[in-house]
C-alpha cells in the first residue's frame, strides 16, 4: 500500500509546484500555500470519482438498468453538473462565498477559547480505533445530511431549489451532483457549521466526501442491483434512492418525501420516513413547471431554479 | 506484571547503548505526533495530540518539550529525557508559533489565525499582555537581552517589535511580501528576515525596523536555523531547496534540493545532520552537512511541520507511550 500512497502524495506534489504553487507565489497569496496544496487533493478525488462513475457504474446500468431508457438525450446535462461538481469548479464558488462566513464563526469562537471538544478525548480508547473513529464521524455527518435532506423537501423556497435535482427523468449514476449551486451553498454552509461545532477536522473529510459521494452516486445509478436484505438496510443502494426520486402519481403522492438518508438508511428507518419495495417506476417531479428543466443546459436550469426560489421567497418577504 | 515488564526495560536497556536521538515531528494535519528513531531512520511510535498541532518548543530548563495544538489551545508537555507526557498548559490561545526569551522569562505566541501576539511570564504561563497585529503573525525572535520581541506579520508584510516588559509596540515597520522566518544574529545588530513573498531574505536594523540589506536566496524563503555562529540554514517552500547562509560576507554558500515543500529544521547533536519536514510529501528528508546532500528521508503523518531533535535515554523511554490520561497542568 506504501507505493499507492507515495504514487498519489507525488502526483499531488507534482500538481501542485507544476501549476498551483507558481500562480500563488506570482500573485502574493502565499497565505493560501497549504489550503492550495489540499484543494489539489480534493481535484485528484473528482477524477478518480469521475473514473468509477465511467469505467464502472456506467457499465452496469447498461448491463442490469432498473428501468428501460427513454430518452438518451435527458443525462447529458448530469455529466456538465458532475464534471463541475467533481473538478472543483462549483467548490471553488461554495467556498469563496461560504468561507468568509464559517471562517468568521470560527475565529469568534476561538477568540472565546471554545474548543469543540473531539469525541476521542471524550471516549480515548478510540485512539486505537481510527475505523471506528472515521464511523462516528461519517455517521454524524450522515445524519446532520439527512435532516437538511428533509429541509430541502419540507420548506417550499429550498424545494424550490432542491426540485432541480430531483427533475431528472433518467436519473444516472451522474445524477448526484445534477444541484443549484445556490443549494449547494446552503448545504455546505450549513454542514461546515455542524462540523465545526461537533469537531469534524479538515481531514475527516478528505475520506467522508470520497467515500459518501461514491456511494451516493451508486444509489442514483440505474441499476437493478442490491446488497440483500441486511445490506440494504446497511448502506443506501440504487433501489433505496430511486424510490425517492420516483414521479409523484395520483396513488403514490409526494413518493419522494421518503427515503431521505444518503449513506446509511438507519436515519429513515428511526425517524418513520423509509419505504423498500423493488417496483420500477418512472422518474422526476408532476409538476409541469419543474419538469421543464428537461429541456434547458446547465445555465438555463441554474436560471430556472433561482425564479422559481425567488418566487417562493418573495410573497414571504412580502407578507 | 509491573515487575516482568521492569525487567524487560532492564534486559533492554542492557542491549541498547545508553544514549540514543529521538525526533519529534508534529502531524499538523493529522492532529498527532510522531516519534522517530534517529539510528534506524524509522519511525517508532506516532500518538494522537490536539488539533492542528504546529510547533514546539523546548523549555527554558531543557527538561521539557512543549506541543502547541492551536485549534485546542493546549501546550502538552513531554520529558524530554522519557518522552512521558508530563503536564498539559490550556488556555493557550491559538499558540501557532511560540519562543522564549533568552532569560527564560518571558514565553511570547504568534496567534497566527486570530491575529494576536500573547506575552505570558513563564512562571505559571500566565498572561501578562495581548497585542492584536495586522495581520497572520507567524514567526518570533528577541533580543540578547530579552527586553524586545519581533514578529513577523505575514499578510501585511511587516515586522513588528513589542517590548515585553510593557508589551507595547515599539515599531511595526512594513519590510516586503509575506515575512516568515526571522532571526536575530548573534551580534545582537542584525536581524535576518525570510520573505515568503520573494526571492530574498532581508537585514533588518532591530532598532526601528529598517531594512539595510538583502540577500537573494529561493523561492519563497521561509524558515531559519542557526547552524553556528556564522551560518545559517534557510528553507525555501517554493524553490523547494535549503540553502546555507554565511552571515558575515552576507552570501549563500550552498544551497540543496529538498523537494516537497521544505520546511521546520533541526541538527542532530553531532552537528552532522540536517532533518527537514517535507510538508506535501509527509516525510522529514535528511540532510548531510558536510555534503550537503539529502541521505534519506522517513515517512511521517499529514503536513509534518515542527520538529526537534532530542538525546533521550533508551532505557528510560516505555515502548508504548501513553496517548490518554493526561495529568492536569501545574498552573
Ligand atoms: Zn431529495
Amino acid at each position: 500500500m506504501h507505493w499507492l500512497l507515495d504514487a498519489w502524495i507525488g502526483t499531488q506534489t507534482w500538481l501542485f509546484e507544476t501549476f498551483v504553487s507558481p500562480v500563488l507565489f506570482h500573485f502574493n497569496l502565499m497565505e493560501w500555500f497549504d489550503d492550495a496544496f489540499d484543494a489539489v487533493e480534493f481535484f485528484m478525488l473528482g477524477v478518480v470519482q469521475i473514473l468509477v462513475i465511467a469505467l464502472l457504474m456506467r457499465p452496469l446500468e447498461k448491463r442490469r438498468p432498473m428501468e428501460n431508457v427513454k430518452n438518451r438525450r435527458l443525462p447529458a446535462v448530469d455529466r456538465v453538473y458532475t464534471v463541475l461538481s467533481k473538478l472543483g469548479v462549483v467548490p471553488l464558488v461554495v467556498f469563496v462565498i461560504a468561507y468568509p462566513i464559517t471562517n468568521e464563526i470560527e475565529l469568534q469562537m476561538r477568540g472565546l477559547g471554545i474548543a469543540p471538544p473531539r469525541i476521542e478525548s471524550l471516549m480515548p480508547w478510540l485512539h486505537d480505533h481510527p475505523l471506528v473513529t472515521f464511523l462516528i464521524y461519517f455517521a454524524l455527518y450522515d445524519f446532520a445530511a439527512y435532516w437538511i435532506h428533509r429541509a430541502q423537501h419540507g420548506f417550499s423556497w429550498w424545494w424550490a431549489l432542491h426540485s432541480l435535482h430531483h427533475s431528472q427523468r433518467e436519473v444516472t449514476a451522474w445524477t448526484d451532483d445534477r444541484n443549484h449551486v445556490l443549494d449547494s451553498l446552503l448545504v455546505t454552509l450549513v454542514l461546515v457549521i455542524f462540523s465545526q461545532s461537533v469537531g469534524v477536522q479538515p481531514g475527516d473529510y478528505v475520506s467522508i466526501l470520497m467515500v459518501g459521494r461514491l456511494i451516493e452516486s451508486w444509489s442514483h445509478a440505474n441499476v437493478d442491483l442490491g446488497f440483500g436484505r441486511i445490506g440494504d438496510r446497511l448502506l443506501v443502494g440504487p433501489r433505496f434512492h430511486r424510490l425517492h426520486h420516483a414521479l409523484g402519481t395520483p396513488a403514490e403522492p409526494r413518493i419522494y418525501d421518503h427515503n431521505y438518508a444518503l449513506v446509511f438508511p438507519l436515519w429513515d428507518m428511526l425517524f418513520g420516513t423509509a419505504r423498500y419495495d423493488r417496483k420500477a417506476r418512472p422518474m422526476g417531479v408532476e409538476d409541469p413547471a419543474i419538469d421543464a428543466d428537461n429541456d434547458l443546459g446547465w445555465l438555463g436550469q441554474q436560471v430556472a431554479g433561482f425564479r422559481r426560489f425567488a418566487a417562493a421567497i418573495l410573497p414571504r418577504l412580502a407578507g | 506484571m509491573k515487575k516482568f515488564a521492569f525487567a524487560l526495560l532492564a534486559l533492554s536497556a542492557s542491549v541498547t547503548t545508553a544514549q540514543a536521538e529521538s525526533i519529534i515531528v508534529l502531524n499538523s494535519e493529522d492532529a498527532s505526533y510522531s516519534i522517530l528513531d534517529r539510528a534506524t531512520r524509522m519511525e517508532v511510535q506516532r500518538l494522537p495530540l490536539g488539533r492542528e498541532p504546529h510547533h514546539l518548543i523546548l523549555t527554558p530548563n531543557g527538561k521539557e518539550v512543549l506541543l502547541a495544538s492551536t485549534f485546542t489551545n493546549e501546550l502538552v508537555a513531554l520529558d524530554t529525557r522519557t518522552l512521558e507526557r508530563r503536564y498539559v498548559v490550556r488556555d493557550i490561545i491559538d499558540p501557532y508559533q511560540l519562543g522564549f526569551s533568552p532569560d527564560g522569562k518571558w514565553m511570547v505566541t504568534a496567534a497566527n489565525r486570530l491575529d494576536h501576539v500573547d506575552i505570558y511570564q513563564t512562571d505559571g504561563y500566565k498572561l501578562a499582555g495581548r497585542i492584536f497585529l495586522d495581520s497572520i503573525p507567524s514567526h518570533i525572535a528577541f533580543d540578547a537581552a530579552s527586553r524586545t520581541t519581533f514578529v513577523t506579520l505575514q499578510e501585511s508584510g511587516r515586522v513588528a517589535a513589542l517590548d515585553l516588559a510593557t508589551q507595547t509596540i515599539k515599531w511595526n515597520v512594513e519590510v516586503g511580501k509575506a515575512p516568515a522566518g526571522i532571526v536575530m544574529l548573534p551580534d545582537d545588530k542584525r536581524l535576518l528576515v525570510a520573505l515568503t513573498g520573494e526571492e530574498s531574505v532581508l537585514t533588518v536594523d532591530p532598532k526601528d525596523g529598517s531594512v539595510i540589506g538583502r540577500l537573494p536566496t529561493g523561492k519563497a524563503a521561509h524558515n531559519f536555523r542557526v547552524k553556528d555562529n556564522r551560518y545559517y540554514f534557510l528553507s525555501n517552500r517554493v524553490g523547494s531547496t535549503v540553502s546555507l547562509i554565511d552571515t558575515q560576507e552576507m552570501k549563500v554558500v550552498a544551497s540543496i534540493k529538498v523537494p516537497g515543500g521544505p520546511d521546520d529544521m533541526d541538527i542532530t547533536p553531532d552537528g552532522k545532520e540536517l532533518w527537514v519536514t517535507q510538508r506535501f510529501l509527509r516525510r522529514i528528508a535528511i540532510i548531510d552537512i558536510a555534503e550537503m546532500k539529502m541521505i534519506g528521508s522517513v515517512r511521517v503523518g499529514k503536513s509534518p511541520h515542527g520538529l526537534i531533535i532530542l538525546k533521550t535515554d533508551p532505557a528510560a523511554v516505555p515502548n508504548k507511550l501513553r496517548s490518554a490520561s493526561i495529568e492536569p497542568s501545574p498552573k
